[in-house]
């Protein structure tokens, strides 16, 4: 009876750490799951141009800026980059689900609903970065893009051809830049 | 003062010079590079974190930059407008138009376009993130690892901020003056273990630099300058060297030991004589140079005389005795005219008159046996009394007994005998013949029967005893040798060869 009281107060105890999260999740890092993803998002581009209706309904999706000026990068505040990237993750999840559902094509449908499982990935990432404002939040479908950061596309080639620059381009650097991620490397 | 700030300005000056006229030549090798392989009009790349597009002049124009404009946009932003450069290559012979984009937007599609007095002339669609033209790795350096075989080579990435996981490298290798290389391909690792190389043997080196296709995607970098590096020796423990060398020693002392000690075996067995028949017949190859025949006639008489061992093939046929001989009168007439050793041959003939001899005597020389003959024939008495063994033929024929009833009987007996061994020769009773000559039986004691080939006359030989008459027959096969038979000296006891 006794040892039953005692393993029950040790299961408890771990719960409530579990629950306070005393042990801080371990960046991650590796580029190397950044690049996998960015594979996959480059096939989904190659299975759109062999399917038929591949384009499928012309739609308007709002889609992060994906434009890196290197010299304007070296100066930049990592904070702010970590909020428009967690930003244009955001809207690249609400573009890929609605193109999801006008494509015909199974195929091209499993491969856009797994580029959406990876940019739900790539937030769980960012945020074992801990950096401060990024924190996983999936806008609703019904919300306005507030930021200006923002552009139109109006075909799913072009949506999928942002996706795939947006994870290469402003993702990779802010994983490369973070600091978690810099003291790791030193 | 003055001179110390213009020697600073001028050392500034020249460096500053130096990095652009390597700049350049790194522009310029990679104009000429994508000159022959790119093929859309407007060839662009990204050298640094700047992206150049160029083109190529087809027509020699006064004032070209005045007539050119190129203008590029991205994200359906406004156009803008960059400023238009030329550059002759000298290498190739031809002028090139290129504008270098400020500020040059990645991950973000740009169009651009080319213009020529307001009329379009070519456009493009690019990322620049895809056509980055590295430079060169830096920093190239190849040490021996110290083990057999292997070389470690490192080297340091190009200078770029954000893309030193994004890189992958080309090492190629070859042995200094030698056209065939081999080349490794290596990932984001700056280092490199060659393996497999010859021992103390010189290599080149060279590296080149791409970016991996992932996040960035380019073409290959130029390669390094070559740096040389030299393998280590093959790897031998001196200890188990000195080991081999001792050893191999002491095996070389034991052999020549072993040799010394029976060189003579050893030498016998490896280059035995060849065996000469000089000492089987002397005289023939140092006198006579090798004329056997020569030979044979200078050394025809020495043979007779001697126990020379001939082999005959046939077979030793026994020699029957029948009756012993007696020859002891008519022989006394003749003692007088022998040699000294006659007469004790002659004595040892009269004590055996008792019986038959055993043994053979020694037969005379053939001097003697000459000596003899003549002795006999000179007597004629002596011939008519005594019956002459006429020795021309092979065998002799003894016969025992003293008068002409015995002879009668032996000449019976022995006519089978002579007929069948009868030869050309002299002819006397009978048929039989002899070869070398004959002889008579001084004494007619009694008379000779046996195969013996003697003819004896028909006389009465006065019995003297028992005497034997024997005979040395040496039948070669090739020539008959053998020794006329003596009167005094008669006695067969046993096979004649």
């Amino acid at each position: 009876m006794q040892t039953f009281f005692g393993l029950v107060s040790v299961l408890i105890v771990f719960v409530w750490l579990g629950g306070k999260q005393v042990f801080p999740l371990q960046p991650i890092c590796d580029l190397r799951v950044l690049d996998h993803f960015v594979r996959e998002a480059r096939d989904s581009v190659v299975i759109m141009r062999g399917s038929r209706g591949g384009c499928g309904a012309m739609k308007s999706y709002f889609v992060p800026l994906t434009s890196v000026d290197f010299a304007f990068w070296e100066h930049i505040d990592v904070q702010e980059l970590a909020v428009e990237v967690q930003t244009g993750l955001s809207l690249l999840v609400q573009a890929l689900s609605t193109a999801m559902k006008a494509v015909s094509n199974s195929r091209l449908a499993n491969a856009l609903d797994n580029n959406i499982s990876n940019i739900h990935s790539l937030s769980q990432i960012l945020h074992s970065l801990d950096l401060q404002h990024a924190r996983s939040t999936v806008l609703p479908d019904d919300s306005a893009p507030a930021s200006t950061q923002t552009q139109e596309v109006s075909s799913l080639p072009e949506l999928l051809q942002v996706q795939s620059s947006f994870l290469r381009g402003k993702v990779r650097l802010l994983l490369s830049a973070a600091p978690a991620c810099q003291r790791q490397n030193s | 003062m003055t001179k110390m700030r213009s020697n600073r300005l001028k050392i500034v000056f020249m460096l500053c010079l130096a990095f652009v006229t390597t700049g350049g030549q790194h522009f310029e090798s990679k104009v000429a590079q994508l000159l022959q392989d790119e093929t859309e009009h407007i060839k662009c790349f990204v050298e640094g974190k700047d992206l150049t597009c160029f083109w190529e002049e087809e027509e020699e124009r006064n004032h070209i930059h005045d007539q050119y404009t190129f203008t590029y946009s991205y994200e359906k932003k406004n156009k803008m407008a960059c400023a238009v450069s030329s550059l002759y290559l000298l290498a190739s012979n031809k002028t090139i138009l290129f504008c270098k984009l400020p500020k040059t937007p990645f991950f973000t599609t740009l169009d651009v376009q080319v213009l020529r007095d307001g009329r379009m002339l070519y456009t493009r669609s690019l990322n620049a993130e895809n056509v980055l033209f590295l430079d060169p790795p830096r920093n190239l350096t190849v040490m021996s690892s110290g083990k057999e075989g292997q070389l470690n080579v490192s080297w340091l990435p190009p200078l770029l901020k954000y893309m030193d996981d994004s890189m992958i490298y080309e090492v190629r290798y070859a042995v200094d003056g030698s056209n065939m290389g081999k080349v490794e391909v290596i990932k984001v690792s700056t280092r490199l273990v060659l393996l497999g190389l010859q021992s103390n043997t010189r290599y080149k080196v060279w590296v080149r630099v791409k970016p991996d296709g992932v996040a960035y995607k380019g073409y290959w970098s130029a390669w390094t300058e070559p740096v040389f590096g030299v393998t280590p020796p093959s790897d031998v423990d001196p200890l188990i060297v000195l080991l081999v060398i001792f050893i191999g020693l002491i095996l070389c002392l034991l052999s020549l030991t072993v040799i010394l000690s029976h060189h003579k075996f050893l030498l016998k067995k490896l280059w035995p004589d060849i065996p000469t028949p000089e000492h089987k017949f002397p005289g023939l190859f140092t006198v006579y140079k090798g004329d056997f025949k020569e030979w044979m006639s200078h050394n025809n008489g020495s043979m007779w005389g001697r126990s020379v061992p001939v082999y005959t093939e046939e077979l030793p046929s026994p020699l029957e005795v029948l009756s012993e001989v007696s020859l002891t009168s008519h022989g006394t007439s003749q003692r007088e005219e022998r040699k000294p050793v006659e007469e004790d041959e002659e004595k040892e003939s009269e004590r055996s008159d008792s019986g038959l001899t055993d043994r053979w005597r020694d037969p005379p020389h053939a001097h003697w046996l000459m000596e003899q003959l003549r002795a006999l024939q000179e007597n004629p008495e002596s011939r008519s009394q005594s019956s002459l063994l006429q020795s021309h033929d092979t065998y002799v024929t003894l016969n025992q007994g003293d008068n002409e009833q015995q002879v009668d009987d032996v000449f019976e007996e022995t006519l089978p005998l002579q007929t069948l061994f009868t030869t050309a020769g002299t002819s006397s009773l009978g048929t039989s013949h002899s070869d070398l000559g004959s002889l008579q039986q001084s004494s007619g004691s009694g008379r000779l029967s046996s195969q013996s080939s003697f003819e004896y006359p028909n006389h009465t030989w006065p019995p003297k005893g028992p005497g034997y008459a024997y005979m040395a027959v040496a039948d070669s096969g090739v020539s008959m040798d053998y020794s006329p038979m003596s009167s005094s000296r008669i006695s067969c006891t046993g096979p004649i060869w």
